[in-house]
């Protein structure tokens, strides 16, 4: 069997083991196993076993994973999550859907302060899940939602996407940032309104609730002003050069916790049981990371990248078309890749074709970004619906795939738009960087 | 046969052209293709840059490229090529370092591979975000980035606070003022596109360089035919060091070069006096260092006394 | 016997969640100490070294606990399309993988930690040996598998699936 052929069967025998219910991190850890041993032989297997293992739990830029979890945790604990909703409530409950759109927004919000998906997903699926059943919404929406707005965080910037594709592009930093703003706020948009058209014509999925008089509006914010100043010293102390993205994190997680101390809204039992919850979320978060990262290996010695460039480099089609065809091979390839694996895959081979073709790098990049996404939130391999499962535990993971299929397809148009239009991505970098 | 080199930059790094291709070409074409090279870039084959001597040693790749100081424990005598004023002038990096490595004195740091290029790098600069940095006192407060501890160091000597982070977030820290400069060769300007967000540079303070490897594991190399070895061999060793360091010292001139070419860069050519201002701070660390770890030996031989 | 050996596996699994639980509390204050120390020019040296180191501790220290709540993620979809045989041999099946898993986690990290001490690896600041951190992540490993073991062992005598959700699956 050729390289590529083992490859593909390792993702069929993939397939089956998570029909059979077998747990992904599970499967995508034998498959990845296996497959290396095929090919690289077994002792390289069993030291990638150990290598993946250390790394992707000492990775510097993970230590986000449990921080904001925590953080999120304790907003419930306290909470300060329920005040955060009810001031939300307060304000545009009376609209269908309306905490759904709310959360989009707090997701897009999010993004502004992380890098990381997988964070955004899970801080805002701490914070709002359990915030939005108890205003009776359908758990496919919320959760849908939640899934499909963390995804925003590596297109809003700081973004981990962009910053590992400029290094592999050595593209410029902040003009992938700067172009991936106006895609965000489309996107954005178009949750928002995927939001409205579904409670439209299924008013019961976000149930719209009582009119509220202004005075219960204001009383609603009041009551969320802990967690809206802790919110905006995170975001602050970013910006204003006081901590990292990443020890942000630590800080925001921090402040929750004394904020809930001072107004007795948290003891230290309640602190323990968030704290165990943290690390068991993270512990399952991290293992699906760690058996993603043993595919990658699998995948690169299958050489399966390098056939698919082969092939679009014989085609005979206008640079249009090539690109269309690339975006494709990326939403293949997102159904079973952890993003940020499928990126450093891929770029050897399609970067080269891209700029020989005279495709702007900088929009390319915001349209590889934005596939990633989609590959997150598809099936099989979609890891922000695991994460959002992972807070989520009575939800079966069917209904949550369900619940993001209208922001996929979203998602997918958006992706149109931004094809038919570069100008979207490209008019904040071209007119501000030159 | 086939031989996997891994490593984790982008295809497009200088790795490529000064190290890579000397020594895949070189091979392919004595064994008439008989052996090959397959490059897997960009951490194809694990993540991490840490564990790429791991990776060399149990044969997930047979080749990997590295850096000491990622993992600095493992090399404290290799590593003393990189502290201030150890490399003496018109002497080449990888010369002192394969002086040492044929002495004996730096061999045991690399058990289980086969080094086929050592070299150094340009020398270290400032590179600031709004602070000119003229003399030692210009550093007084100011949070720098460092990787290692002997550039921490070094940093304190200078009075700066040594800030700790990694690699991918000295961009967005530059940016946010979170700190206020980086101390790193010239040619990884960039590499993390440092320029987009830097503004003032400062060349000629006595800093030290970065140290490079690289390896294959030794089970494979002894396991090759006596052609196959041999143009292994032929194409390793000081001759493709010296490439890979015109490599980096070429890619490091067209840095700077850029750097001054574009009007809103600051770049400070330190003067004489200057330097030796910073030698007075900088050079005790070497000493320091030196003597902490016992390696005179490699001290002498590397500033060739 | 049987329940000796659970009783055995839960008092481990629950000291593995300590660990994790205290790592991450350690997690916090190392970084906010970092932070409000670096504000007064006096970061937290090592500060890094440390919650990297750390973070490894939390990561495994909550796996066992994860699989016993049964944590890990899987695909429930076409849970509706098999007979509850099916599912049951399933339910046995998947621990019995995610113990072999961490049976090979634990004694690859274990060979690991033994080329690190020869090959002197430590955190790059305050040299924090790596080896100490993999010799926890081979324990807390071995803990996990023993906990899958017997979770699989306690589904096969008992000859039922686990979960049907067959009412609500999409
Ligand atoms: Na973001
Ligand atoms: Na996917």
């Amino acid at each position: 069997m050729s390289p590529a052929a083992i490859g593909l069967a390792g993702m069929g025998i993939l397939l089956v083991l998570l029909a059979l219910r077998v747990p992904v991190a599970f499967a995508m850890f034998a498959v990845g196993f296996g497959g290396n041993a095929i090919l690289n032989g077994f002792p390289a297997a069993l030291s990638l076993t150990a290598s993946e293992s250390f790394t992707l739990a000492s990775s510097a830029e993970l230590i986000v994973v449990p921080l904001f979890i925590l953080m999120g945790n304790v907003a419930t604990e306290t909470g300060m999550s329920r005040r955060l909703y009810d001031a939300a409530y307060a304000t545009i409950g009376s609209v269908r859907g309306g905490l759904a759109s709310a959360t989009v927004i707090g997701c897009g919000g999010f993004a502004a302060l992380s890098g990381s998906s997988v964070a955004s997903a899970l801080t805002m699926g701490k914070v709002s899940l359990g915030e939005m059943d108890r205003f009776k919404y359908d758990p496919r929406l919320s959760t849908g939602v939640v899934a499909a707005g963390g995804t925003l965080g590596i297109l809003i910037p700081p973004s981990t996407g962009f910053v590992i594709y400029a290094i592999l592009a050595q593209e410029s930093i902040g003009r992938l940032f700067l172009a991936g703003v106006l895609p965000g706020l489309l996107l954005l948009g178009m949750f928002v309104l995927t939001v409205s058209i579904l409670c439209w014509f299924f008013p019961k999925m976000g149930p719209a609730g009582p009119k509220t008089s202004l005075r219960d509006k204001a009383r609603g914010i009041a009551g969320a002003a802990p967690i809206l100043t802790i919110i905006v010293l995170t975001i602050g102390g970013i910006y204003g050069g006081l901590f990292s993205p990443v020890e942000a994190a630590a800080v925001g997680a921090g402040l929750v916790i004394i904020f809930g101390f001072i107004g007795r809204t948290l003891t230290l039992r309640g602190l323990w049981n968030a704290t165990r919850d943290s690390v068991v979320t993270t512990s399952t978060v991290m293992l699906i990371l760690i058996a993603a990262h043993m595919i990658n290996p699998f995948l690169a010695l299958s050489h399966i990248p390098q056939t698919i460039g082969g092939f679009l480099s014989g085609l005979d089609l206008p640079a249009v078309g090539i690109l269309l065809v690339i975006m494709l091979c990326y939403l293949v390839l997102g159904c079973f890749l952890e993003g940020f694996a499928m990126l450093v895959l891929s770029m050897p081979i399609f970067y080269p074709i891209i700029t020989q073709l005279g495709i702007d790098p900088i929009w390319f990049g915001v349209l590889v970004v934005l596939t990633l996404e989609m590959g997150l939130i598809s099936p099989p391999v979609g890891v922000n619906v695991f994460i959002v499962k992972s807070v989520a535990k009575d939800v079966p993971i069917g209904k949550i795939f369900a619940g993001v299929m209208p922001f996929w397809f979203a998602m997918l148009v958006t992706l149109g738009l931004l094809v038919a239009f570069p100008q979207i991505s490209l008019f904040l970098p071209n007119s501000m960087i030159n | 046969e086939t031989l996997k080199l891994a490593h984790w930059v982008p295809p497009a790094h200088t790795l490529t052209k000064s190290t890579i291709e000397p020594l895949k070409n070189g091979v392919e074409a004595d064994t008439n293709g008989d052996l090959t090279i397959d490059v897997f870039p960009g951490g194809e084959l694990g993540k991490g840059p840490l564990e790429q001597y791991v990776r060399a040693v149990q044969g997930v790749a047979d080749i990997v490229w590295g850096l000491q100081g990622y993992t600095s424990s493992q090399f404290p005598r290799t590593m003393v090529s990189e502290l201030p004023s150890v490399l003496p002038d018109g002497k080449a990096g990888y010369d002192i370092l394969w002086d040492a490595y044929d002495a004996g004195q730096i061999s045991g740091e690399f058990p289980g591979t086969v080094p086929l290029a050592l070299w150094l790098s340009e020398p270290n600069i400032f590179i600031m975000k709004d602070r000119d940095i003229r003399k030692p006192e210009d550093l007084k407060g100011l949070k720098i980035r460092v990787s290692g501890s002997a550039a921490a160091a070094i940093i304190e000597a200078l009075g700066a606070t040594p800030v700790q982070m990694p690699a991918g977030e000295i961009y967005n820290s530059l940016q946010t003022g979170l700190i206020d400069g980086v101390v790193t060769g010239a040619s990884a300007v960039a590499d993390f596109k440092l320029d987009e967000v830097a503004n003032s540079y400062t060349i000629g303070a006595p800093l030290g360089r970065i140290s490079f490897y690289l390896v294959m594991n030794k089970a494979k190399y002894d396991s090759l035919s006596d052609a196959s070895k041999k143009a292994i061999d032929d194409h390793s060793g000081r001759k493709l060091s010296a490439s890979a360091e015109e490599g980096w010292n070429a890619k490091a001139k067209a840095t700077v070069e850029a750097l001054k070419a574009t009007g809103d860069n600051t770049v400070i050519e330190l003067s004489d006096d200057d330097i030796a201002a910073f030698g007075e701070l900088t050079v005790p660390v070497t000493q320091k260092i030196v003597s902490e770890i016992g390696a005179e030996d490699v001290y002498a031989t590397m500033t060739g006394q | 016997m049987l329940s000796a050996i659970n009783k055995l596996a839960d008092r481990l699994i629950g000291l593995s969640a300590v660990l994790g639980s205290i790592g991450l509390i350690v997690e916090v204050m190392v970084i906010l100490v970092d932070v409000t120390g670096r504000y007064f020019g006096k970061p937290l040296t090592g500060a890094q070294d440390i919650s990297q180191m750390t973070m490894v501790i939390i990561v495994f220290g909550g796996m066992a606990l994860c699989d016993k709540l049964g944590g890990h993620i899987s695909v429930d979809i076409f849970e509706y399309f098999f007979p509850p045989r099916v599912l049951w041999l399933g339910d046995v099946i998947a621990p019995l993988l995610g113990g072999v898993i961490f049976c090979g986690i634990a004694w690859t990290v274990w060979e690991s930690a033994a080329l690190s001490r020869m090959l002197n690896l430590a955190t790059n600041i305050i040299y924090l040996p790596k080896a100490w951190f993999q010799y926890v992540v081979v324990v807390l490993s071995a803990i996990t598998a023993f906990g899958m073991f017997t979770r699989a062992l306690g589904i096969a005598l008992s000859g039922k699936p686990v979960s049907h959700q067959l009412d609500k699956a999409i």
